[in-house]
């Protein structure tokens, strides 16, 4: 158990946010007076081991001292400095009830107290009889003295004068303040010269001449060096005043015409001023000065013996950094604690002290020193935040008082080794480390992965997207490769689309419902794009193609693996012939999506590089326009119950159309119009070998008997129509308002984009003198552009069809199909066989 | 309606008597709080303010009522005094012309002139015979006050007419205040925190205080004088009186008439025994005029009276709550007032003694000073200009003293003071440069650590040679070799550089300025070589005597007694002539100049020593004269 210290939790106060640092002094006998920085002052009994009393100040206490001769207590306010008497106390806190033993008793401390109303002191100190407070005032430090009474009744402080010292850098004060909340008190250090016991030193103040926190003995050749003769001469204690701005100052306290002047710069808060003894001299004088700055900087102030040749003894001041913050400090006789609030960390003084014996070798100790400042040994106490040295340290053994941070008082005994184990290797100290220990340990490493944990998890997330981005990438440019030989099924991200005709505001419009069917194995993430491109055709070679050709984006968020996406978009209002379209897809991702906004703010150039890939391309053609009617209705009157039964109400509208068409036939020949339109129309047929039909339509609906119902002629050309009509073998599909018509028979009447009538008509015939069998789908229309779109559409249809038949089954077959042009004004069509 | 008739009036009931009852209290807080100082005066103070300020708001919460000016100005005042008593001036004087523009809107005319001058005096004009009349004269009493406790003189004096007729009706109109007094009586009057006529007496006398002091400043003594003489008249307390006498003395000083500053700052001194600037203007009158023995009693008088309790403070009697302190706070007055410190004088009355033959005296003020510094209720506050000497020498000093006094243990015993503190830190050798760059080395050694290490060697060789001198006294001879050897071992360490020369041990040929640390050095070699010249004569090792005399000669010509001693060996060498030439040289130099003038007490011949008769050395020249 070597190396381990013993700590001993004594007692807890809550609390939390303190404006003032905390602060824990022994005094009244064996007690202890903890002052957290709020409105109490706790009385804390070290051999009871409880709390005997709790003083309620009118506002936050910033500090206290004590003083032995006169039994009295000084606590400085807001308001200003009270002051309590022990013998007060004591009977407040034995005439509490008799119940004492289980709660403290409670004073409140009223105005009647108050002896100095000096506002907003900071720090106090006691020498003699001479209070000392410093305060800050709008832009100087204001050090103050009073002198205190002879008797303890008499209220009458009188001021004796007061030292100001302009104030330097408050930001540093104001850094800490805005971190923490709490003001860092300035340290009030007494040093007074030569032996406490010095014959010529008055009589009185011995006393308080044994050495406390905040009073020290200093080695007379190092007062001389540091302070100058004449305050060794009028052997006049110096107040040391280490500010939160970081300067260190002094003044000779009863010098006649002295100065605050400042000894050092620390150029951090200064937390602690002490006194070391570090060398083997007689007990109680220190040779050694030590400040320690609030980012670690430690000060050693010394004598320095001087070269042989030349200056005689010299003021030294090593400088060095431990590491870590330093809440609070303290100094024994060869060593120097602090406690960074997560580890209690000791330092070697004396050994310090030798590493000055080379002086030539100055590189060489310099480097040293700075080893040794590095490497404090630790303690493994953590969250201390206020140090203390018992009054009583008989045993021989360093104890500490400690005040944690959640508010625990604690007695910190070192282990006895602890000289040894400091000076060996940490191995030791590892061994017996407690479990609070490495819980506040890991505590300490989990706070610093979190943000690297943090920080490593983004750029995976970057990593990982990246990746599922170039996979998708060389999917898609694989597929493109392969895109002849690969149908279309089998691409693993594509578009399929479906037509849809929609009446907005009495005017039919079609619209395209696009399909973005991810089944790759890979998400497609934030950053992609489908953009969409439609473009006629027909204008596709020629010069105002271009102007022609309408783009759609859709940014999408998440498509996981199996997921759709659909969107719709504008194909042509009704009446626009401009078909067949050809609608080409692509997927676009952005770069600067990869990043977070504030980076890609510094890379213009990022924001608008993109990767664009080509998905596949679609046609929508003159089958995909057509509006089918029910088989069941009259062609002839199709035109006007269709509409009443799009719009119910619009009767009027009906009316007004029916009484139009009517008066139109009137006028243009009365009873021969109906014959004369019939005669008008045009007509093309497609013939297509019925075995290939057979062959490629049975297979597609493969559940059913190759010799079943479907195999019959009628069947066939009803299927023929509805394949043509519905079948998507593109991907791209009719879509049906409604129900979708059973095609019973072999003749669909539909309306064509522009309004026009279009009947199709597929039956049977024989083909030549070897008695071929075909199926003759015939199409027929008032409108040449309608018979045109729709032959050309079948007839893609069927190379579509034909082609992959091709390369399913091996081409043998002796298939064929004839086109035959009909039409009562034109040429006799001209038929090709392939 | 009637309820309505009425409440306005109810009102002003009210606040009249809430206001009298905050003035009540406020006094009663001046009456019983006198033991506190002025800091501890200000929290009730500060909540009286705050009082009168809520007050004022209820007030002016209302749209001027003519019947409602006479509160409202009252109150105001009353406010005012609270601030100003503060130091808050600005947000007096802001509050004051608010309130005066305020009731201003009921008579119909404003001034708005941004003019202080132009503003006041369309204000006495317009408000010439209404009824708030004097409320507004008392505000102008304020208004005076701000300025002057601001230094704003020459708003003050533009306005001179004014102010002067205003003191006049003020302190004048003994009817109108009978009646005022009388109708204070009754409780529907509001009453004043200060009455302003004790006001405006108090504001008239500290003008022409401040004024003369800044006149005299200034270099216009006379035209300082004849006003400080009018004012001189006038109904004032006791410690400002005093004021107007130091400063007509002052003037007086100024315009070289010793005699009659002198009969100025006695009457100051009469009307108030703590004007203890008065006491040390006639004490730097007395040292003009070389009367010491004056010189001394100004300073005795002057000590014991700084070393009363109460005199640092400028004990200005606080009866009103305007201050004549926060008033009189003219930069040219402090510094005419300003009085070095208690030690500062003790110990120039201990350094006159000495020089002047008071030396038991002296040396009882030396131990007085010393033990002033190591008591405990010493503390380093007043920092004042003329400083005391650094502690070494003021230890040296007196050392010089005591054995002046023949206390020759005592000065041993601060000798040892002196060496034990000083010896650790010498340096084995030091380079004393060029004269010209003195002071820059000085300042750089002090800026290494703190203290000039070639001053603390010649302290610590001063003390050797008092110590020296201490066992000469004795008749230790043998002692007094060792201790002046120890002071001369010292002394080699220091080596002088002129620009461009190396490192020397400095000789007597050098032309040494006055006061650096090469003339006390030069000095302190004369001075501890010739008394050990003078021990070796007394232990009959004259060979040793000899050089050591001759040495010291080089180093010190100026020395009376090692010039003697030269001669007395080199006629018990028998070499007669050479002696006598020895000595007439001496006794030439003697009657030539006063070397010794300027240099630190310790650093004079020592009286103590073994004599040489003058009368009878002639007698030998004269017995060798045929020769």
């Amino acid at each position: 158990m070597e190396g381990r210290c013993a700590v001993e939790t004594w007692t807890e106060f809550g609390f939390s946010g303190t404006p003032y640092t905390p602060k824990i002094k022994f005094g009244l006998g064996t007690n202890v007076f903890l002052c957290t920085g709020s409105d109490e002052v706790f009385v804390f009994s070290t051999q009871e081991r409880k709390l005997r009393a709790v003083l309620q100040f009118p506002g936050p206490v910033s500090d206290l001292v004590e003083c032995h001769d006169k039994q009295l207590l000084y606590v400085s306010c807001r308001s200003g400095v009270y002051c309590i008497s022990f013998p007060f106390l004591l009977s407040r806190v034995q005439s509490s009830p008799a119940d004492a033993s289980s709660s403290p008793a409670e004073l409140k401390i009223s105005s009647d107290f108050l002896v100095v109303g000096e506002e907003g002191a900071l720090s106090l100190l006691l020498v003699s009889s001479v209070l000392l407070i410093l305060s800050q005032r709008d832009t100087s430090w204001l050090l103050s003295l009073y002198k205190t009474p002879e008797q303890t009744q008499s209220s009458s402080y009188e001021m004796l004068g007061s030292f100001r010292l302009p104030q330097v850098l408050a930001d540093l004060n104001s850094d800490t303040e805005g971190q923490t909340g709490t003001r860092r008190r300035p340290v009030l250090v007494c040093v007074h010269p030569g032996h406490p016991k010095s014959p010529s030193s008055s009589s009185t103040s011995s006393s308080e001449m044994t050495i406390t926190d905040s009073h020290f003995c200093l080695e007379p050749v190092l007062f001389k060096l540091l302070f100058g003769i004449d305050a060794a001469l009028a052997r006049s204690p110096v107040i040391l005043c280490g500010l939160p701005d970081g300067r260190l100052c002094f003044l000779p306290l009863r010098l006649p015409g002295s100065q605050l002047r400042v000894l050092r710069s620390l150029e951090q808060p200064v937390v602690f001023v002490g006194a070391s003894v570090v060398m083997e001299t007689g007990p109680g004088l220190a040779r050694c000065l030590v400040a320690v700055g609030e980012q670690g900087r430690v000060v050693l102030m010394k004598t320095d013996k001087g070269e042989p040749e030349g200056g005689g003894d010299m003021a030294g001041f090593i400088e060095g950094c431990v590491p870590g913050p330093v809440v609070c400090s303290f100094v024994d006789e060869h060593h120097l604690y602090y406690s960074t609030g997560s580890d209690l960390l000791v330092l070697d003084l004396s050994e310090g002290s030798s590493w000055r014996e080379g002086k030539e070798r100055d590189g060489e100790t310099s480097r040293k020193t700075a080893a040794a400042f590095q490497s404090p040994t630790s303690l493994n106490v953590c969250r201390v935040i206020a140090l203390a040295a018992p009054a009583l340290n008989t045993t021989g053994d360093v104890q500490l008082l400690g005040l944690t941070i959640r508010g625990q008082l604690q007695r910190i005994i070192l282990p006895a080794g602890r000289e040894d184990a400091g000076s060996s290797n940490l191995p030791s100290t590892q061994v017996g480390r407690s479990v609070r220990d490495l819980l506040s340990a890991i505590g300490d490493v989990c706070e610093r992965a979190s943000v690297l944990k943090t920080a490593i998890k983004s750029k995976n997330q970057i990593l990982r997207h990246l990746n599922h981005v170039l996979n998708i990438s060389f999917l898609l440019l694989a597929n493109k490769n392969s895109e002849e030989h690969l149908p279309m099924q089998e691409k693993q991200i594509r578009c399929y689309a479906e037509t849809r005709w929609s009446r907005l505001l009495q005017k039919d419009s079609l619209n395209l419902t696009c399909v973005l069917d991810n089944s790759s194995p890979y998400v497609l993430e934030q950053g992609w794009t489908l953009s969409i491109t439609v473009f006629p055709l027909s204008y596709s070679s020629s010069a105002e193609g271009e102007s022609s050709s309408t783009n759609f984006s859709f940014p999408f968020h998440n498509l996981n693996p199996g997921e759709t996406l659909e969107v719709s978009l504008p194909l042509s209002a009704a009446g626009d012939t401009s078909f067949p379209m050809r609608v080409s897809c692509s997927l676009i991702f952005s770069l600067s999506s990869l990043l977070g906004e504030e980076e890609t703010a510094h890379l213009p150039s990022l924001q608008s590089s993109c990767i664009s890939l080509p998905l596949n391309t679609l046609t929508v053609d003159w089958l995909h326009t057509l509006q089918v009617n029910s088989p069941t209705m009259h062609p002839i009157s199709r035109n006007a119950t269709s509409q009443s039964s799009n719009i119910t109400t619009d009767t009027v509208q009906a009316f007004l159309n029916s009484h139009r068409s009517r008066c139109a036939g009137r006028g243009e020949g009365g009873g021969e119009g109906a014959s004369k339109a019939e005669r008008e129309q045009c007509s093309a047929s497609v013939r297509v070998s019925s075995e290939l039909l057979r062959d490629t339509l049975v297979l597609k609906s493969s559940d059913l008997d190759p010799r079943g119902p479907k195999s019959t002629p009628q069947n066939l050309c009803s299927s023929l129509l509805d394949w043509l009509l519905y079948e998507s073998p593109e991907g791209v599909k009719m879509g049906h308002q409604g129900d979708r018509f059973v095609l019973s028979s072999s003749v669909v009447h539909a309306r064509g984009p522009t309004g026009d009538t279009v009947k199709l008509t597929a039956k049977e015939v024989n083909v030549g003198e070897e008695s071929l069998r075909a199926i003759e789908v015939q199409i027929e229309s008032s409108s040449i552009a309608a018979v045109c779109g729709l032959h050309h559409a079948v007839l893609r249809r069927i190379q579509y069809q034909w082609r992959r038949r091709q390369q399913e089954v091996y081409f043998g077959l002796s298939s064929w199909c004839c086109f035959l042009w009909q039409c009562n004004n034109l040429q006799p069509p001209t038929s090709t066989c392939v | 309606m009637s309820d309505k008739m009425y409440q306005p009036t109810n009102l002003l009931n009210k606040w009249v008597q809430e206001n009298n009852e905050l003035v009540n209290k406020c006094k009663q807080q001046e009456g019983g709080g006198d033991t506190l100082s002025r800091d501890q005066n200000q929290t009730p103070l500060r909540s009286y303010s705050s009082e009168f300020h809520k007050l004022l708001r209820k007030i002016q919460g209302v749209p001027p009522l003519v019947n409602h000016t006479h509160l409202e100005l009252s109150v105001v005042y009353n406010a005012c005094v609270c601030s100003t008593a503060q130091s808050q001036f600005t947000e007096a004087e802001l509050l004051l012309i608010q309130a005066i523009q305020r009731a201003l809107q009921m008579t119909g005319d404003e001034p708005v002139a941004s003019n202080r001058t132009v503003f006041w005096r369309t204000v006495l004009k317009s408000v010439g015979n209404t009824t708030f009349n004097t409320c507004v004269r008392y505000l102008l009493c304020l208004q005076w006050a701000i300025w002057l406790a601001t230094c704003q003189l020459t708003i003050i004096q533009e306005l001179k007419e004014e102010l002067s007729s205003l003191f006049e009706t003020l302190c004048g109109g003994v009817g109108d205040d009978k009646k005022n007094e009388a109708r204070g009586k009754s409780s529907d009057i509001p009453l004043l925190v200060t009455d302003p006529r004790g006001l405006v007496e108090l504001l008239q006398i500290c003008t022409s205080i401040i004024q003369g002091a800044e006149r005299l400043s200034e270099g216009q003594s006379s035209e300082a004088l004849s006003a400080l003489q009018t004012a001189s008249s006038l109904p004032a307390p006791r410690a400002l009186l005093a004021y107007v006498h130091f400063l007509s003395g002052s003037c007086l000083a100024h315009m070289s008439r010793p005699q009659m500053a002198l009969q100025c700052y006695r009457k100051a001194l009469v009307t108030d025994a703590c004007c203890v600037s008065a006491l040390y203007q006639s004490m730097l009158i007395y040292r003009q005029l070389g009367n010491t023995q004056a010189e001394i009693q100004a300073l005795r008088l002057l000590q014991s009276t700084l070393m009363l309790p109460s005199v640092t403070v400028p004990a200005l009697a606080t009866t009103h709550l305007l201050s004549p302190s926060l008033l009189l706070c003219s930069q040219s007055l402090s510094s005419l007032l300003s009085v070095p410190s208690a030690l500062s004088v003790l110990h120039s009355l201990a350094l006159k003694c000495v020089l002047h033959g008071r030396v038991s005296e002296g040396v009882e003020h030396y131990l007085d000073l010393l033990a002033a510094l190591h008591s405990e209720d010493q503390h380093g506050v007043h920092a004042e200009a003329p400083a005391l000497p650094r502690l070494p020498e003021l230890y040296l000093e007196a050392g010089a003293a005591l054995l002046m006094a023949r206390r020759p243990a005592d000065c041993m015993a601060l000798c040892n003071e002196v060496i034990s503190t000083t010896l650790e830190l010498l340096p084995e050798k030091v380079v004393l440069e060029d004269p010209e760059e003195t002071s820059e080395a000085e300042t750089r050694d002090m800026s290494v650590d703190g203290e000039d290490r070639v001053g603390m060697l010649l302290w610590t060789g001063a003390a050797y040679l008092l110590q020296g001198h201490c066992h000469t006294h004795l008749k230790d001879w043998k002692q007094a070799v060792t201790h002046y050897t120890r002071c001369i071992n010292l002394l080699v360490r220091v080596r002088f550089k002129k620009k461009g020369f190396q490192p020397q041990i400095t000789s007597g040929d050098m032309v040494v300025k006055q006061g650096t640390h090469l003339c006390i050095l030069q000095r302190l070699k004369g001075l501890s070589l010739a008394g050990r010249g003078i021990s070796f004569t007394q232990t009959d090792q004259l060979k040793e005597a000899l050089r050591d005399l001759l040495l010291s000669l080089q180093a010190s010509p100026e020395c009376v007694g090692a010039g003697l001693w030269c001669g007395e060996v080199l006629w018990r060498l028998g070499r007669r002539q050479e002696a006598a030439a020895c000595w007439e040289k001496t006794w030439s130099f003697t009657t030539q100049h006063h070397s010794a003038e300027g240099l630190p007490v310790y650093l004079q011949e020592p009286q103590s020593g073994p004599l040489l008769d003058s009368t009878e050395l002639r007698h030998r020249i004269q017995e060798l004269g045929p020769n």
